[in-house]
């Protein structure tokens, strides 16, 4: 859109005024001070965006107001656009008519045309929006300093995305609600708040994991401690040991000082207790042989003498004698009666004895002659022959046998046989024969006998046929045997009696009194004759025996009486009472001995140095002071180090147990946690906000980023090098070619106004493929230098080749550099 | 031969954004770790294992507290009492000297590589079963070298190998966990790789078996799951391994959805927060909302409110709690169509990390929290989601305005 004509009907000083720039991209208004340079800006500006009339600030000096007495204010521009359509855009205001900004007209091609027509083609862009981008003046460029990126953006924006200003607004939004959240150099901000918490918190942490070689110091001075402990128990130990040893020693002090008062007591006691021991039972033997002897020799004193009578001792020993007759009496009395009655029982068995009892021996003979002679003629026939026959019977048998033995068997035997039987048969015969010539004598002689027996009868009155002789006389002469004894008998008794009587009579004298002669009477007589000898000599037996006991107490009196002596003189001693005390004396010794012995065993090896305590009482004493002393020293320093033991293991225990390390951890954790949570926060808004940006970039087609590249490049130019980089953050800065980075305060006033027409040629350039608008630069170079002027004229014309510029200027100079024709401000000069 | 391998214990460590917890929740959390190791002691000693490794981290500072400590010393106690070989290197975490740790000294504790220097320790299990385990521990808190070819080769015994360290990836001052490549560590063939440092599970190569057990507890949002060891269990005869996760964790971390779809009554959105968190097991949930345009300023400042978390809690089973909802926009921005191009692009490129790290220097030079922000893509998400709600809450008034 390139402006060809400034056509002012009334604004300002001007009135009817018409500038023809006569299509030229650059064009320079020379003009001294007054001249109108500004109010033409103003004009256009306002022609294009409307009457400065309300309560509305502005970037700069625009307050034109319409003069009263002509009318109306206002005017045209004509424009060719890049399409070659032709534009006038007419603004007209009448005091008190229609809206403040004047009324608008726009023609294309001599069309009334809506004005959108043309302003769609500058992109709807506002005055402001124009005036901050395409104009330059000296208020402006003071505001250099006040240029923030947001406001470069918002326009460059604007060409961009849709809803570009409520992205911006959003962004910033985003923005502040991050810097609320962080700030580089806050403090204040929660993040930096959490940032410094933190901070402290590690140094927490970090002191607080001190516990750590806290415990390990603590570890290895509890070891030491108790090394400490146990040298200094052991020390202690020794000490004791010392102490109780000197303790021990006074304390056995006494038993030695005993010991040494019985070692002055001990003598040498010559005494043997076996001699003593036999001198106390000799005593005892020779007291018990006195006793015995007085004791005898009394008992002596009591035996009355004892006559000694032979006769009655003879006598006494006849009581056998006398028991023996009286036993011969009585057999002799009893024999008399078995006499009388064999003789009774003789007569009774054989009746023929009474008549030859009268007979004497020759009698008896005479019988027996007679009787024999009588007897002897008495046949004796009582032989027999039957032996004879069988002996017949058997020589008959025998041969026959030997005849059939001799037909049938053995001829030999039978022969033999034969033989024998005839043999016996001739004995047998020879036999019979003697036998029959006996009996014939026998019978003779039996008749002589008969009257012999009739003789004897007569005589003897016996019958001589029953009669058996032998056996009468027998009993005969049993009878004259038992007629015999009665005599013999008869005469012992008598003799028996006598005896007994003649002992009688001598008891009668020995007894002094009468005896009766019966052996009754002797018998008890003599028994108690015999009493009395008894008793006599037992009497004489004891005595005799104690006599010769008393000779031999006597005799061993007298030899215990030596030996003792004996043993006395051996020992020394006079008496056995001495011996005693002796005896004493040496019990006394072995005691003393005994208790030497055991005190010795017991103080053993005490000894040396209880005979060293004796000696130096005193320096034990100080031994047992500094002992004592020094053990309280090393009781109190173990105590001490108990103490510390205790203590450290309190702290080791403490530190075991101690959540500290954890707490402080889990504490900055919760901060980081915190400061996470923060700052994502804060991030996030951040990068909403740079993401609003960015995205705003690129739909702006990185409008922003290219426009800082040209500014830099122009800054560049401008400063001729002494200046290669613009920084746009929430301020300007800029950086020098040593590479300081300054800010644009302190910046002198002419690279202020570099700076500033860098940047906002740049951005001129960025936007004018989309608002191509000529840009308006008035009276902006008062404060450049001649070389700086020479730099921007350079630019300018560069800028130039894409977009108008219009220069308004008082600077002769300028428009001689620019090699231009200039538009002067003289009414009805050639510029109309 | 059976073993158990776990990392990243973080014994002490802060829980991230729970502190509004009731402080019986909290320290119930708190305990969370030293519970979870306590069931894998419990579990060595109930399967009894021949070895334990921990491979780095167990603590979560190089002073690590004295409580601490003795809790660690206690439970390797339990373990060496039981004859049960332990081997433990530090992490860039619990950067140590041996010398620094309470445990107390036993022939079955060994801490491998003091000093940063590769050391190879030779056991026997008790049924004579021979094997090798080589590794190092952090002194300082970055190696900045790839320590893998100091590794000793692999010998006939079965070869473990332990490393706290991270996959060489990205920009050069990331690689500072003594970056490996992943082919290298393969080519040591050992037979089975214990690592430690990320504290997600993962196993990053079969044959040979490369493992990282991830940590033993969730702490916050970003470590989801269920956590706890590896049970390894070792044919003796062909050396096989085969190896089995055994969860210890006592609280999970899970994310959860929630989708609007149109404007909702407060009421309506209680139910359907409660509806979308259905824990099996103590749960902590994140709950994102998607389409958080549907809510207007007063609903998100209230889904937001702790209070409001609480009240949801009590009514979550297995004490399970909600404590963090975020918010995402599930359309495009509300802008007028002949820029949302520009907007797209203008994401584009401010949310790449450095253009990110540039516009947020001032912020990111303030502390060394900003700056591993700046880094942590998940931050960055974060943040770009919350700018996009806000904007286009924010747009949404403008495009009103306009229609």
């Amino acid at each position: 859109m390139k402006l060809i004509k400034i056509k002012i009907i009334n604004f300002g000083q001007f009135s009817n005024f018409t500038f023809d720039l006569a299509d030229k991209n650059l064009n320079v208004f020379f003009g001294a001070n007054e001249a109108g340079k500004s109010t033409v800006v103003a004009f256009i500006k306002q022609i294009l965006f409307g009457f400065h009339l309300g309560k509305r600030t502005s970037d700069f000096f625009e307050d034109y107001k319409p003069l009263a007495r002509v009318s109306p204010m206002g005017g045209s521009l004509f424009f060719t656009a890049e399409n070659g359509q032709q534009f006038e855009v007419e603004r007209l205001y009448a005091s008190g008519k229609g809206s403040k900004l004047g009324t608008l007209t726009v023609k294309c091609d001599g069309q009334v045309v809506p004005e959108s027509v043309f302003f769609d083609q500058i992109k709807n862009i506002d005055g402001d929006f124009y005036t901050a981008s395409f104009i330059f003046n000296q208020d402006m460029l003071a505001k250099v300093i006040d240029i923030s990126q947001t406001d470069l953006l918002e326009r460059i924006y604007y060409l961009g995305a849709a809803n570009s200003d409520q992205l911006i607004d959003l962004r910033d939004k985003f923005a502040k609600a991050a810097d609320k959240l962080f700030k580089n150099r806050g403090s204040l901000p929660p993040v930096n708040k959490l940032l410094t918490k933190m901070q402290e918190q590690r140094a927490q942490l970090d002191e607080t994991e001190g516990e750590f070689t806290d415990y390990q110091t603590l570890e290895s001075s509890a070891l030491e401690q108790k090394n400490l402990q146990k040298n200094s128990e052991t020390e202690l130990h020794n000490l004791q040991g010392e102490l109780n040893q000197i303790e021990q020693l006074r304390k056995q002090l006494p038993n030695y000082q005993k010991l040494l008062e019985l070692k002055q007591q001990l003598k040498e006691v010559k005494f043997d207790p076996a001699q003593y021991q036999l001198a106390q039972k000799l005593a005892v033997q020779q007291q018990n042989l006195q006793q015995t002897i007085a004791g005898l020799r009394k008992r002596l004193t009591q035996f009355t003498d004892i006559a000694e009578n032979a006769r009655a001792a003879k006598l006494v020993q006849k009581k056998p004698e006398l028991l023996q007759w009286k036993a011969e009496y009585s057999s002799c009395v009893q024999k008399a009666q078995q006499i009388t009655q064999a003789e009774q029982q003789l007569l009774a068995l054989t009746p023929d004895l009474q008549q030859i009892i009268g007979l004497n021996q020759e009698a008896i003979i005479k019988l027996q002659q007679d009787y024999q002679a009588l007897s002897s003629k008495q046949p004796i026939v009582q032989s027999d022959n039957s032996n004879n026959r069988i002996w017949l019977v058997a020589a008959g048998i025998l041969p026959l046998i030997g005849v059939i033995l001799l037909v049938t068997g053995p001829r030999i035997v039978g022969g033999l046989l034969l033989i024998f039987g005839i043999i016996g048969a001739c004995w047998a015969v020879k036999q019979q024969k003697l036998q029959e010539n006996r009996q014939a004598a026998v019978r003779a002689k039996q008749a002589k006998v008969k009257q012999m027996q009739t003789a004897f009868g007569q005589k003897y009155h016996l019958n001589p046929e029953t009669l058996d002789l032998p056996n009468l006389l027998n009993q005969w002469r049993q009878y004259q045997l038992q007629k015999q004894n009665e005599q013999a008998n008869r005469e012992q008794l008598a003799n028996l009696q006598e005896q007994v009587d003649q002992l009688a009579h001598e008891l009668s004298m020995v007894l002094n009194h009468n005896v009766p002669t019966d052996f009754a009477g002797v018998i008890a007589a003599l028994d108690s004759l015999a009493e009395q000898e008894k008793q006599k000599q037992h009497q004489e037996e004891t005595k005799a025996t104690v006599e010769s006991s008393l000779a031999e107490n006597n005799a061993e009196l007298q030899q215990v009486n030596l030996k003792l002596k004996a043993v006395l003189a051996e020992a020394g001693v006079k008496t056995l009472a001495d011996y005693g005390q002796l005896q004493i004396v040496k019990q006394q010794q072995e005691t003393i001995k005994t208790q030497i012995a055991a005190l010795t065993a017991n103080l053993q090896d005490d000894l040396p140095q209880l005979a060293q305590f004796l000696q130096d009482e005193p320096k034990v004493q100080a031994k047992e002071t500094a002992l004592r002393q020094k053990i309280a020293a090393v009781e109190e320093q173990n105590h001490t180090l108990q103490g510390q033991v205790a203590e450290t293991n309190v702290k080791m225990a403490h530190l075991a147990s101690s959540t500290a390390v954890f707490t402080a951890k889990q504490e900055l954790a919760n901060t980081q946690t915190l400061f996470r949570n923060q700052s994502a926060e804060y991030l996030a808004n951040l990068f909403a906000s740079k993401w609003i940006s960015r995205a705003l970039d690129l739909a702006s087609n990185e409008r922003f980023p290219k426009m800082l590249t040209d500014a830099k490049e122009y800054l560049r130019l401008l400063t001729n090098n002494r200046y290669n980089n613009i920084k746009i953050d929430k301020k300007l800065s800029v950086t020098r070619a040593d590479g300081k980075t300054i800010k644009v305060k302190y910046l002198s006033r002419g690279t202020q106004e570099q700076l500033y027409f860098a940047l906002k040629l740049a951005f001129v350039q960025q936007v004018k493929e989309q608002i191509n608008l000529p840009i308006l630069i008035d009276d902006s170079f008062v404060n450049f230098d001649d070389q700086r002027t020479g730099q921007i004229e350079q630019l300018l014309k560069q800028i130039a080749q894409t977009t108008q510029v219009l220069i308004f200027t008082a600077q002769k100079k300028l428009v001689e550099q620019l090699k231009l024709q200039p538009l002067t401000f003289t009414k009805g000069t050639e510029n109309v | 031969m059976k073993f158990i391998h776990f990392a990243d214990a973080h014994l002490d460590s802060p829980f991230l954004g729970l502190s509004f917890l009731p402080s019986k929740r909290f320290s119930q959390i708190q305990q969370a770790p030293n519970q979870s190791l306590s069931k894998i002691v419990d579990l060595a000693l109930a399967e009894q294992v021949d070895l334990v490794l921990i491979a780095g981290d167990t603590f979560d500072s190089s002073r690590p507290n004295p409580g601490s400590q003795l809790f660690l010393a206690d439970q390797i106690k339990r373990l060496t009492d039981a004859q049960i070989q332990v081997v433990m290197i530090f992490g860039n975490h619990d950067h140590m000297w041996a010398a620094d740790l309470l445990v107390p000294d036993s022939p079955y504790f060994k801490l491998l590589g003091d000093g940063e220097q590769v050391e190879t320790v030779s056991c026997q299990t008790r049924s004579g079963f021979d094997y090798d385990v080589s590794g190092f521990s952090y002194l300082n808190n970055h190696i900045t070298s790839d320590l893998v070819p100091n590794f000793p080769a692999k010998t006939v015994h079965y070869t473990f190998g332990m490393m706290h360290a991270q996959e060489r990836a990205g920009q050069v001052s990331q690689n500072v966990y003594a970056p490996f490549n992943l082919s290298e560590l393969k080519s040591l063939n050992y037979d089975y790789f214990a690592l430690g440092h990320i504290h997600l599970r993962q196993i990053l190569s079969e044959t040979p078996l490369i493992v990282y057990p991830g940590n033993i507890q969730g702490r916050h949002i970003n470590e989801l799951g269920v956590k706890g060891c590896y049970l390894g269990i070792i044919n003796e005869q062909t050396k096989k391994t085969q190896i089995k996760f055994m969860p210890t964790s006592p609280i999970v971390w899970a994310k959860a959805t929630l989708t609007l779809t149109a404007e909702i009554t407060p009421n309506d959105l209680r139910m359907h927060v409660l509806a979308s968190l259905k824990p099996e097991s103590t749960t902590y949930y994140s709950l994102q909302i998607i389409g958080a345009e549907y809510l207007n300023d007063q609903e998100r400042e209230l889904v937001q409110d702790t209070n409001y978390w609480q009240g949801i809690s009590r009514e979550l089973a297995f004490e399970s709690q909600l404590v963090d909802v975020r918010f995402t926009t599930n359309s495009r921005l509300e802008i007028a169509a002949n820029d949302q191009a520009y907007f797209t692009q203008a994401a584009e490129e401010l949310f790449d990390p450095e253009t990110f790290a540039k516009l947020g220097q001032d912020w990111i030079k303030k502390d060394e929290l900003a700056a591993i922000l700046a880094q942590d893509p998940q931050f960055l998400q974060e943040v770009k989601e919350l700018a996009a709600v806000k904007l286009n809450n924010n747009l949404k008034g403008i495009n009103d305005e306009t229609d």
